[in-house]
């Protein structure tokens, strides 16, 4: 059955979710201003009226944006719609969860987040690839099956709405320890350590608001982690690498040609753990080099030193 | 005998000429003529869903013969005498039986227990009660004026006592729209009682309900119970069927436009503190209620109405704090040894209330639609963007409104989220809550690094200065002050009115002389912490805002109380 599809952004994801989606046979419109490469099976249209009679709707732009989308999203959408994200990020001090912030903006309930090693490029050619769509609509898992799934995307699914965006979250700037570590030489030793203990921490502090910690051991963690280990190359890992190369961590961003939220997000991550009295030293770690008040050599000797606990 | 007479069997009036509903009467004077009729679509639904399988149909039956031989077992009574034979061969029989037997039997078992969860309703019952037990009440709290108290028009002193806010004219016109759920936070076993005259007071209809049977076995309130349109719900049985049965029953009700009422907290918080974890079987059951009713193009909106229930003295607020401390206490859903069951607590607790200003305030929120939208003056849902909406699109699946559990499950934890925010938003402290928390926080202060159990046994030997402590009040009101503006929170009009020595001194007389043992007490120009754990029972509503209303030296103690709420 052909899917009236919606995609809000024509970045990178939401190109591949446009891409994928026509590739399946559906009607898809993108809501974009620009619209950059996309065939002309896909119309694409500057007006949010064209997300009204969409049957499902996927939000593909960068986190600190993704509040006005949904409010632009909030006129146009009902209870009959099915809205699914793909930001990475989680928004001010109390780490409210892009599926929040869609609630919050409009009626629609049915809303997904879909994670994980999922490439952009891979997507979009239809190359074999991977993902997880954290939902508690069986509806939403269905649809998006539906729509981008197959033989060369395996879409799994877990209720775990709030793990998956967390987990994603972290990936964002735990990518960029990796790749700066990975750029100074570091041994694989060390990047093992520090991809499961990083995101150990993350999950901790996700217990806290409720999600399952299992969560982050999976795709949308540390599967995840192992794609950028792996060489896919992102915004967080060029940011990384650019900092290993001596860039200021304040700056890195805009040599790797893009902005980066991880910073705030592991600032407000560590101020919620602190008021819990949880400890994140990687995550401290991370912060305080991006502030200039710790360079990585310090960083790292920091944490090595630091009392062996049981895992 | 005599007690088991009246809890086993409903006490009911006779009737010479069956009372014929007019069309101004609230939908719950219908009951008893729809009564016969919503048992049997009960029975019909949950037989209709287990017949066509065997296998489930079977598992059903040992399912209830397995719980109810264990249940009967242990309790050893005139009831287990009488029935535990019954399960016992019935159990036996089941994997003979042939497909007519089993589901006679399944009818039979289905039928009994929906006869005995469903209520009664009695005009002439609910036209005396409206009228004798508000002066009940003000006679326990005025005993002088006990016997003019059936003679008054009005009782004053209940008046004083019970305030009611929220936009109740919007509630009465959505009643003659819709079925109302009413859905509030869970505090005390008087909540039902002030809650049914809140509604009378401002004019809102009667409402059905789940009563534990516990609360059957006193003759006097099982008769009124029975004959208020209450269900019976007994939580010793474990029966999967009675789950269902009881799920089915509410949302039957629902379905058919009669307001109803149920506490989504399941028990009594006992900690204090304002519920997060809510229990979603019968708020499910709304949910589901509004989906048959789009499937059957029934056009009959449903709204959930959140609700606090906020008390300057929780009458049982020693016990459920005692049982939230103990290990013991997670495993006790129903306490029936506390003060509520005891009437010299009663009176020494209504003799204390009847000296406060607004000691009990009920606050009826924004009503909502079953998906978390809030509701015009027309009854319509609105977007956030202020559109209106259709809410039976969110049931459609591409177009057509269907039944899907799985949907409905999501959406049910999804609005448990929404009441949840709503609890705190809709939350007003009170004085002993504020004043209480002021002094918990000194307390945590001054005892860095200690655990909550070492603090808790630290009884008379913290103090606390009374001109820092009284300007420790002052700053926390005036924080609460600005969260109120901000949305975030209400505060009584005591808390908001009086002076913060006033305060001070107000939740001292409170407290001490009706509470065992002493919250907090003067001693020269100190106030000395006398039971720490009474002080966390009334500081647990701050739990929320704990930080926002700290400075920064108080912050890292603030932290800690904060930190109390996490898995709330």
């Amino acid at each position: 059955m052909t899917l009236r599809v919606g995609v809000l952004g024509a970045g990178g994801f939401g190109r591949a979710l446009a891409m994928a989606s026509a590739r399946h046979q559906h009607d898809v419109v993108v809501w974009s201003r620009g619209g950059r490469d996309l065939p002309n099976t896909i119309a694409v249209s500057s007006d949010i009226e064209a997300m009204r009679d969409r049957d499902l709707i996927f939000l593909a732009v960068p986190a600190r944006h993704a509040t006005s989308a949904a409010e632009q999203l909030g006129r146009v959408v009902d209870g009959r719609h099915l809205v699914v994200h793909v930001s990475r990020g989680l928004i001010g001090e109390d780490l409210k969860t892009i599926t929040t912030v869609l609630r919050e903006q409009t009626a629609a309930r049915r809303l997904g987040a879909l994670a994980g090693p999922l490439v952009a490029d891979a997507l979009a050619d239809g190359r074999p690839s991977g993902a997880v769509l954290g939902t508690r609509f069986p509806e939403v898992t269905d649809m998006v099956r539906e729509a981008i799934g197959g033989s060369e995307m395996r879409v799994y699914d877990t209720t775990d709405v709030t793990g998956v965006q967390m987990a994603s979250a972290t990936v964002g700037f735990l990518t960029v320890i990796l790749a700066y570590a990975q750029g100074v030489g570091a041994d694989a030793g060390p990047l093992a350590v520090m991809a499961t203990r990083g995101m150990v921490e993350a999950a901790r502090i996700g217990a806290t608001l409720g999600a399952k910690e299992q969560t982050f051991l999976g795709l949308a963690g540390l599967g995840d982690l192992l794609a950028v280990v792996a060489g896919d190359d992102r915004l967080e890992a060029r940011i990384g690498r650019a900092m290993a190369q001596g860039a200021d961590p304040r700056h890195a961003g805009e040599q790797a040609g893009g902005y980066f939220e991880g910073f705030e997000v592991a600032q407000h991550m560590i101020a919620h753990a602190h008021r819990l009295g949880i400890e994140t030293p990687i995550s401290n770690a991370f912060v305080a080099v991006s502030k200039g008040k710790m360079s990585p050599e310090q960083a790292k000797i920091a944490l090595m030193q630091r009392r062996v606990g049981t895992e | 005998m005599l007690k088991r007479l009246f809890s086993e069997r409903p006490l009911r009036l006779p009737h010479l000429k069956p009372y014929v509903p007019r069309p101004s009467d609230p939908s719950i004077f219908w009951f008893n003529s729809e009564r016969n009729d919503i048992v049997s679509d009960v029975v019909n639904r949950i037989c209709g869903a287990h017949e066509p399988d065997r296998g489930r149909l079977e598992i059903a039956l040992n399912d209830a013969a397995y719980h109810e031989i264990r249940r009967l077992e242990k309790q050893r009574d005139d009831e287990a005498r009488d029935r535990l034979g019954y399960w016992r061969s019935m159990i036996r029989r089941i994997g003979k039986m042939d497909d007519a037997e089993q589901k006679r039997v399944l009818n039979s078992i289905v039928t009994t227990m929906a006869q005995d969860v469903a209520g009664n309703f009695d005009p002439r019952v609910y036209g005396f009660a409206r009228q004798a037990i508000p002066r009940m009440i003000a006679g326990l709290m005025e005993p002088r004026r006990f016997t003019k108290g059936f003679t008054m028009p009005q009782s004053e002193v209940l008046s004083r006592v019970l305030r009611v806010q929220g936009d109740i004219e919007h509630l009465n016109h959505l009643q003659s729209e819709g079925s109302l759920v009413f859905v509030p936070t869970h505090s005390s076993n008087l909540d039902s009682i002030v809650l049914a005259q809140a509604l009378e007071v401002s004019g809102l209809p009667p409402v059905i309900y789940g009563a534990g049977k516990n609360l059957f076995t006193n003759p006097i309130i099982s008769f009124f119970m029975h004959n208020l349109g209450a269900y019976r719900v007994d939580r010793r049985i474990r029966v999967q069927l009675y789950k269902e049965v009881l799920k089915l029953y509410s949302q039957v009700m629902i379905e058919r436009g009669y307001h109803s009422l149920f506490f989504p907290g399941g028990t009594r918080s006992r900690s204090g503190m304002i519920e997060r974890r809510l229990k979603l079987g019968l708020l499910g059951s709304a949910v589901e209620a509004f989906t048959t009713n789009q499937v059957r193009r029934v056009d009959r909106p449903i709204w959930f109405v959140p609700t606090t229930i906020n008390y300057a003295l929780v009458l049982e607020a020693e016990t459920l704090i005692r049982d939230w401390l103990t290990e013991e206490g997670k495993a006790r859903y129903i306490i029936e040894d506390d003060e509520f069951s005891r009437i010299d607590r009663w009176v020494a607790f209504f003799r204390k209330v009847v000296g406060m200003r607004a000691a009990c305030i009920i606050r009826f929120g924004e009503p909502i639609d079953p998906f978390g939208n809030v509701i015009d003056d027309k009854g319509a849902s609105l977007s956030p963007a202020g559109e209106t909406l259709d809410p039976g699109g969110y049931v459609e699946r591409r177009g057509t409104p269907t039944v899907d559990a799985a949907r409905d499950a999501a959406y049910t934890r999804e609005l448990g989220n929404v009441l949840a925010d709503r609890y705190e938003r809709d939350t007003v402290l009170m004085s002993t809550q504020v004043v209480g928390h002021v002094l918990f926080r000194n307390l945590v202060q001054q005892t860095p690094g200690m655990d909550l159990f070492s603090r808790l046994r630290l009884r008379n030997e913290i103090g606390i200065n009374r001109k820092l402590l009284v300007k420790d009040i002052g700053e926390a009101r005036d924080r609460l002050m600005e969260l109120e503006r901000n949305g975030a929170v209400h505060i009584s009009d005591v808390v908001r009115e009086e002076a913060p020595d006033a305060l001070l001194e107000q939740a001292l007389t409170f407290w001490n002389g009706y509470h065992n043992a002493t919250a907090a007490s003067p001693q020269d120009s100190d106030i000395v912490v006398g039971d720490p754990s009474l002080l966390l029972y009334y500081q647990n509503r701050l739990v929320p805002f704990a930080e926002r209303i700290a400075d920064s030296g108080q912050h890292k103690a603030a932290c800690e109380i904060e930190a109390l709420g996490v898995h709330r």
